[in-house]
């Protein structure tokens, strides 16, 4: 098969973004970082009363970017002056530094060249490659996003042919973010043997696992960089119809996204020929409505086709029958995001990057009884505590780490000298503890595990769709043993029936939520058994 | 049409002619909304189609549902079963007040059962709030968050919540 060369036409695009990027000299940028979590605290006020205050000013522009993931310093404003130099401010309110700040867009003195202590300390053990430029770049414009090599890992794939991208994508090794952590190409390769009239491919942007932010930072950030990697990912599975989905409280996400993929369809990159190439793709932007199920990916399917939010039988798969029963590819955003950089060159700095097994880097959204919280972009195979310690600065006023919980409701508790294990696909604990999604939210020594297990319990309980009649009957009796065990008023057989429920319901369910259910038991039960007061009556 | 109106009418046998005139009323012109903004009439809209209603009503009305049904060419039970599937989907008007508690692990942690008794615990006479829970806002790292009156707000403490309940414009 013949391929168009795409890439003077990317060219052509850049040099023109370049020639409109060129600001004035002289010009000073004030930068606020506004994401959900940071409008939460103020961004959005800052933003109006900084731009308020320098409307009148030709030499200085105040931009809205995304968060860089330091929650524990929102709201960052970062002042950058034509000199190139810059100043950071942290924790930043409508009522705060703004004095400060219009001083340094004035060009006053400071010794701060660039983040120090807490948020030097948040960066210095992670591996920013998806993360980079949010903070910073504008998330909308496209011109920033092509004169930083934007856009190019499509041309590219458009002028190598399918092929060659599935065959590129599997040499580099990136699997799933989901939490499956499927090699993404081979979803690809599968949908395209499928002979059929229409492919789809699925934007997994529903996130809506309790204690995971990342996609939202990608899609306020960056939103660029998932569109296209999106299209990078549909043109190598023959896909012409792209859904993003988004989840259903994401208001700032798919604001962004909505906006980023209007200024990327005027500008040719999506639509009925794609950089000249003939590839023709649409992409819609839609909404979720509420429930940890709906991220299932065939659960979504349902949604998108307007049925109640359950589970498929499986087979058949996706790739044969999904979306209006035509081949379907369904890859998470974060997985997508990683496609640009992969393309435009970047197979082997990708390959190099984190364990043999799992290449690449993970966005760890990290939270609880850490000094620093936040999201964190780390190499594959970075171990929990070095995430915990190095990243988020440990628990902090001299309490010790108790244990944390890993990977959502769908996994379990590690113990505090069980925290060396490095962050990769299947199993972190035989017990029943995994990566999933990359949550990691940290517990000190005061707080109860049992206590933990039990809300988990309860989660899984409140979130079974009801389909499956174990999931359904078995993750209540779950939440409400594991409640009398919290409460220090268990039945003797609740040791023996958790044991068995957990058993069964994940034997017999049919998607993730009910498989994974009695993680959160069996870990509790492996590492906590002996201290919860009860005999096993067996 | 005229099957369809004959239907519409015993839904709702023991009202008086005025209401069931108002419901047709507001019935039709709904119908000429999605017909509109939905004129592919396809299934797959259902879930964009509740969305705008609960955005311009602020929650599922049954009459609505009903129309959403005739448009798109889904019996009604789907509609229903779809519409109360989904957690952020609502068949009850809301309160003119609200407060959301997140109760995530890292919310949990940083205090969220305090805020939430504290909030539940407000005196409201005239019933004109709710107070409920979330599993998580997504902002573990600025724990804890609390939705106020559509507004998400983190690092919240007892006294923050209560201004914040204060000093909304109602």
């Amino acid at each position: 098969m013949t391929v168009p060369d795409c890439r003077p036409a990317w060219q052509a695009m850049r040099d023109a973004a370049l020639g409109r990027r060129t600001e004035p000299a002289g010009v000073t940028r004030v930068v606020v970082q506004w994401g959900h979590c940071s409008q939460a605290v103020g961004a959005g006020d800052v933003y109006r009363r900084l731009a308020q205050l320098f409307q009148s000013r030709d030499d200085v522009v105040v931009a809205a970017a995304g968060c860089d993931g330091a929650c524990f310093a929102a709201t960052q404003v970062v002042v950058e002056l034509p000199d190139g130099t810059a100043r950071f401010f942290d924790r930043v309110t409508d009522d705060g530094h703004l004095s400060e700040i219009v001083a340094a867009a004035d060009g006053g003195a400071w010794e701060r060249a660039r983040p120090q202590g807490e948020l030097e300390a948040f960066f210095v053990a992670q591996h920013v490659a998806l993360m980079e430029g949010i903070g910073s770049v504008d998330p909308i414009s496209l011109d920033e996003y092509v004169a930083g090599s934007g856009y190019l890992g499509l041309a590219d794939a458009l002028s190598i042919g399918p092929d060659a991208v599935i065959r590129l994508v599997l040499d580099a090794g990136l699997l799933g973010r989901g939490g499956a952590y499927f090699p993404a190409a081979r979803k690809w390769q599968a949908a395209r043997r499928v002979d059929a009239e229409r492919r789809h491919l699925v934007v997994n942007a529903e996130e809506g696992e309790p204690g995971v932010f990342k996609d939202r930072h990608l899609m306020e950030g960056q939103p660029h960089r998932i569109i296209e990697g999106a299209l990078i990912a549909a043109y190598a599975a023959g896909a012409g119809n792209v859904v993003i989905y988004i989840n259903a409280e994401a208001d700032l996400s798919a604001d962004r996204m909505t906006a980023a993929l209007t200024v990327a369809e005027a500008a040719g990159f999506v639509g009925d020929d794609v950089l000249g190439s003939g590839f023709a793709c649409s992409v819609t932007i839609r909404r979720g409505a509420g429930g940890y199920v709906c991220g299932e990916e065939t659960t979504l399917l349902n949604t998108v086709e307007g049925r109640r939010r359950e589970p498929r039988l499986r087979p058949p798969f996706p790739t044969d029958a999904g979306l209006y029963g035509e081949p379907t590819v369904i890859n998470n955003a974060e997985t997508l995001a990683n496609l640009p950089a992969i393309l435009r060159g970047g197979v082997r700095r990708f390959a190099s990057i984190g364990l043999n097994e799992a290449r690449g880097t993970r966005l760890v959204s990290l939270s609880g009884a850490v000094r620093r919280p936040g999201l964190a972009e780390v190499p594959m195979g970075t171990t929990v505590r070095q995430v915990i310690d190095l990243v988020g600065g440990g628990v902090p006023e001299g309490r010790a780490i108790g244990f944390a919980a890993v990977g959502g409701p769908s996994s379990g508790l590690l113990p505090s000298g069980e925290l060396d294990v490095p962050l990769r696909p299947g199993m972190l604990h035989a017990s029943g503890v995994v990566m999933g999604a990359g949550g990691i939210t940290v517990f000190d020594d005061r707080a109860s595990p049992i206590q933990v297990a039990a809300r988990l319990g309860q989660y899984n309980a409140a979130e079974s769709c009801g389909k499956c009649t174990p999931c359904r009957e078995g993750t209540p009796r779950i939440a409400e043993a594991l409640g009398r065990l919290a409460a220090g008023e268990p039945r003797d057989s609740d040791l023996r029936d958790l044991r068995d429920l957990a058993e069964i319901v994940g034997a017999a369910s049919l998607c993730g939520l009910g498989q994974m259910a009695g993680n959160p038991v069996t870990s509790l039960l492996h590492f906590y058994g002996d201290t919860l007061g009860i005999t096993p009556n067996e | 049409m005229r099957r369809r109106r004959r239907r519409d009418e015993e839904v709702d046998p023991a009202s008086d002619g005025t209401a069931d005139a108002q419901r047709r009323e507001r019935q039709s012109g709904l119908r000429r909304v999605l017909r509109d903004r939905f004129p592919d009439r396809n299934r797959d809209n259902l879930l964009p189609v509740l969305h705008l209603l609960q955005h311009e009503n602020g929650y599922l009305p049954e009459w609505a549902l009903q129309v959403v049904g005739w448009h798109l060419r889904v019996p009604a039970s789907e509609v229903y079963g779809a519409a109360t599937s989904y957690s952020e989907l609502h068949l009850d008007p809301p309160k003119r007040r609200s407060v959301v508690v997140c109760t995530g692990l890292a919310c949990w942690q940083s205090g969220s059962e305090e805020l939430l008794s504290a909030a539940v615990q407000r005196p409201d006479p005239e019933d004109t709030a709710s107070v409920t829970t979330t599993a998580c806002a997504f902002m573990c790292g600025l724990a804890p968050a609390v939705r106020v009156d559509g507004s998400w707000r983190g690092r919240v403490d007892a006294a923050r919540l209560a201004s914040l309940i204060e000093n909304v414009d109602v």
